[in-house]
């Protein structure tokens, strides 16, 4: 029997998959690497822990649950999470840890492009938001920063293409991250010269660039002993967590959305051209070269409803955050639609679509004196879905959305596939498969392969279990409360900024 | 000033207690200026509040300290009071004797915690770094314990004040992990596990070491890091050891036994079997690849 090997590299952990090659997942497995945080605003993490983490996962999910059933692997697909920089020097050795897309230490650097005509050029041909998490700001920031580093630099990678060369050799960037490192022209399908220009580096030192259904190469022989995989196997390059999620929840054809909520979150859309918008609010990434996946990316979510757990919450054993959870969720859902008018900005961690303000910050707003902690609890979860609702509103400025796909750890709660259905009033589905990015990563491997022959059939064969439909009522309840969220979340950014700067002071 | 003070030395009652440097129960009903400015301990210092409220500088911050609160003072570290005297009211002291090399502190043979429960406490007191504790509600108990056998010394004594001193300081390491977090943030801890096992990479760590940080079983804690990880906790380890070696191997000057010891393998062939058998390389082999300006 032969399966694909999905392999999500993530902001904390490598997911590993196996599907059979009808799609039936046969089994799946994690392991976590640490992100260190040396200086305030820096992210990092160990390039070398990354890989051999993956390694090791790998391994023994196949000595364990792969090869005992019979399976022979034909076919392993990539993902990895945006925005990464890693850099090596001429030998390939990773000087210092790679930069994660939480790092925020290019917030001059992004103002000032962003702020600039050649900022708005570059969003334009680029589809990359203008913001400390794009590798082209980062760049820049070395090259002003850490000059030394930056001299040395031979290749500016991303962590997926370090671990690909590590496994076969050569350095190779998929369209789908290449496209959101803010170097990448996405109607040309190459490196943006000017681009280039702003961040001071030639082509030259970026990998090359590939379909995702690209191979880099065979795996090293002394992997294929180590892993017991034969020469055949085709190592796929697969794509970013973001496309993939949105093709592994079956949204292709236009009208349709997926509204992923993990730590954090996006809303995106799929569509054979890009979105400009002429505030910069929406990111554009290629999946293929007449596909793009349009859409905004939110700071904010699940982590922000564990933060408030972790320090509301009452636990009944030690770090027993899931019956916390839970017991918290089941006291929100005996509270009326907008928790009788106490309102919660979830800004906790700053904010990116549609607001794009580092300075925003949390608000409870409305407490009167009836309140208790049951109306909190609501709020902050209707807080964390009026911000996908109003990205999801921004793309619908551009774009006619009437379904709606939700995954991710959070957004699957069913209370708040309910939120979600009455404040779009549109019918909500929820993916069979929980991973959509593993999904879409087989469902890629799988037209490959010819299983299916286009992405749009692949799409198609997404099985959705569940559906929740729109309460009107609750509808036109959450619009009189989503419109005073919306005013509060614009006009309190002069106060934002003071507060944001009297934190900074604080040791 | 009611005092029953025992000071090594002149006072007998320790003759068999070559550890405790002072033992008092201070009943303060006076207040005198500077009789408390703030200083630096030489000892492992316990004050106890048994009645009254004080004011006091530890360790560079200064608190509020009631009845079953405890003053924990390592030494190098200053205590005293926050206005330069002591307040009225009652407390117990206990000055113990510490082996501490740089980052170590040791108890002494007089123990009898095992080496591993006594590293586990020495490391949680450490990482911990909590001064002040709220409300240990055994504290004042044990500290009467052991004021009743040193004042009637009966047979078995000198083993049971031993005892109770072990017994003191196990509760104060369990509270202290419990106040430094508050068992709520799994990752978070996890995150201060991690960086104590990079720090001390070459070290031979034990889960139950390991699970002392978190102030859990080892049983509930593997549960816990395979859940969060994916790995049991030694796996976990043995992945930072690799992904710590894999860069020393990138370095041509550090040779294979240095490599080996630095990341904590017993030797260089144990070091050998367990990259190889991850990575297919023999650590040679990995080096000679990763030196090429590779291309195969």
């Amino acid at each position: 029997m032969e399966c694909i090997i999905t392999i999500d590299l993530g902001t904390n952990a490598v997911r590993v998959m196996a599907f059979d090659i009808k799609g039936n997942v046969i089994a799946s497995t994690k392991g976590t690497y640490p992100t260190f945080h040396v200086e305030a605003d820096y992210s990092e993490q160990d390039p070398e822990q990354i890989f051999i983490t993956m390694l090791y996962v790998l391994k023994n999910f196949l000595t364990e649950k792969i090869h005992p059933k019979g399976f022979t692997v034909v076919s392993i697909c990539f993902s990895a999470s945006m925005h990464s920089l890693l850099m090596v020097d001429k030998s390939g050795v990773p000087m210092g840890n790679a930069i994660t897309w939480a790092d925020n230490r290019g917030k001059k650097e992004a103002q000032e492009l962003k702020n600039s005509e050649l900022g708005r050029q570059l969003y334009e041909s680029t589809g990359t938001p203008i913001h400390p998490m794009s590798p082209l700001v980062k760049v820049t920031w070395l090259g002003r920063n850490d000059r030394e580093r930056f001299k040395k630099t031979s290749k500016f990678l991303s962590i997926k293409s370090y671990v690909l060369q590590q496994l076969t050799s050569g350095y190779v960037l998929d369209y789908s991250l290449a496209s959101a490192t803010g170097f990448f022209n996405n109607q040309k399908l190459q490196w943006e010269q000017a681009a280039l220009d702003h961040a001071g580096i030639d082509a030259e030192r970026l990998p090359e660039l590939v379909p995702v259904f690209h191979s880099p190469g065979k795996l090293r022989k002394e992997f294929q002993t180590s892993l017991g995989l034969k020469d055949t196997v085709k190592i796929m390059v697969g794509s970013s967590d973001g496309c993939l999620a949105t093709l592994g929840g079956g949204v292709w054809d236009e009208g349709k959305a997926i509204i992923t909520v993990e730590d954090s979150g996006a809303v995106r859309t799929i569509g054979r051209h890009v979105i400009r918008d002429a505030n910069q609010r929406l990111f554009n990434y290629v999946l293929t070269q007449d596909c793009y996946v349009s859409g905004g990316p939110t700071n904010n979510g699940g982590v922000i409803f564990e933060w408030y757990a972790k320090q509301f919450g009452d636990f009944r054993n030690p770090f027993d955050i899931e019956h916390t959870i839970q017991h918290l969720i089941h006291e929100a859902s005996d509270v009326p639609v907008g928790s009788l008018g106490l309102l919660f900005l979830p800004y906790l961690l700053g904010e990116r679509a549609p607001i794009w303000n580092a300075n925003a910050r949390g608000t409870f707003f409305g407490i009167n004196i009836k309140h208790e902690k049951q109306h909190f609890v609501r709020a902050v979860i209707e807080g964390i879905l009026y911000e996908m609702y109003s990205i999801g509103k921004t793309l619908q400025e551009h774009r006619t959305i009437n379904h709606l796909t939700v995954n991710g750890s959070f957004a699957s709660i069913p209370l708040c596939a309910k939120i979600i259905a009455d404040l779009f009033r549109m019918p909500v589905s929820i993916g069979k498969n929980p991973d959509s990015i593993a999904q879409g990563a087989y469902l890629l491997s799988a037209t490959d392969m010819g299983i299916f022959n286009s992405l749009d059939e692949a799409a198609r064969t997404v099985v959705l279990s569940t559906t929740y439909s729109p309460n009107t009522n609750h509808h036109r309840s959450y619009q009189r409360y989503f419109s005073v969220f919306e005013k509060l979340s614009t006009r309190l950014s002069a106060e934002f900024e003071e507060l944001s700067e009297l934190q900074h002071e604080q040791p | 000033m009611n005092q029953f003070t025992l000071i090594q030395g002149p006072s007998r009652e320790l003759e068999s207690f070559p550890h405790i440097r002072e033992f008092a129960l201070a009943k303060n009903t006076t207040i005198q200026l500077d009789s408390f400015i703030p200083s630096e301990a030489e000892q492992l210092l316990i004050y106890c509040v048994v009645e009254g409220k004080f004011e006091w500088f530890v360790n560079g911050r200064e608190y509020i300290l009631y009845p079953g609160d405890i003053a924990f003072v390592l030494p190098g570290q200053k205590i005293g009071g926050a206005k330069g005297f002591l307040e009225i009211g009652t407390i117990f002291r206990l000055h113990l004797d510490l082996h501490r090399n740089e980052s170590d502190l040791s108890l002494g043979e007089w123990s009898s915690l095992s080496s591993c429960e006594s590293l586990s406490i020495e490391k949680m007191l450490l990482v911990n770094n909590l001064s002040v504790l709220l409300k240990v509600k055994e504290g004042i108990e044990i500290l009467h314990q052991i004021h009743n056998e040193l004042i009637n010394p009966e047979i078995g004594h000198v083993t049971r004040v031993n005892h109770f001193i072990d017994s003191l300081l196990i509760i104060i390491a369990r509270q202290s992990t419990r106040q430094a977090d508050p068992r709520r943030d799994f990752p978070r801890t996890f995150m201060k596990l991690e960086q104590e096992l990079r720090r001390n990479l070459s070290h031979q760590w034990s889960v139950e070491e390991m699970a002392a940080l978190f102030g859990l079983g080892t049983t509930a804690f593997t549960e816990k890091v395979k859940h969060h990880t994916g790995f049991s906790p030694l796996n976990y380890l043995i992945n930072i050891r690799i992904s710590e070696a894999i860069k020393l191997l990138k370095r041509p000057d550090v040779n294979f036994t240095n490599i080996a010891l630095d990341t904590g393998f017993y030797s260089s062939q144990h070091f050998s079997t367990t990259f190889k058998k991850l990575t297919g390389y023999t650590p040679g082999q990995f080096r000679k690849r990763s030196l090429l300006n590779d291309n195969t």
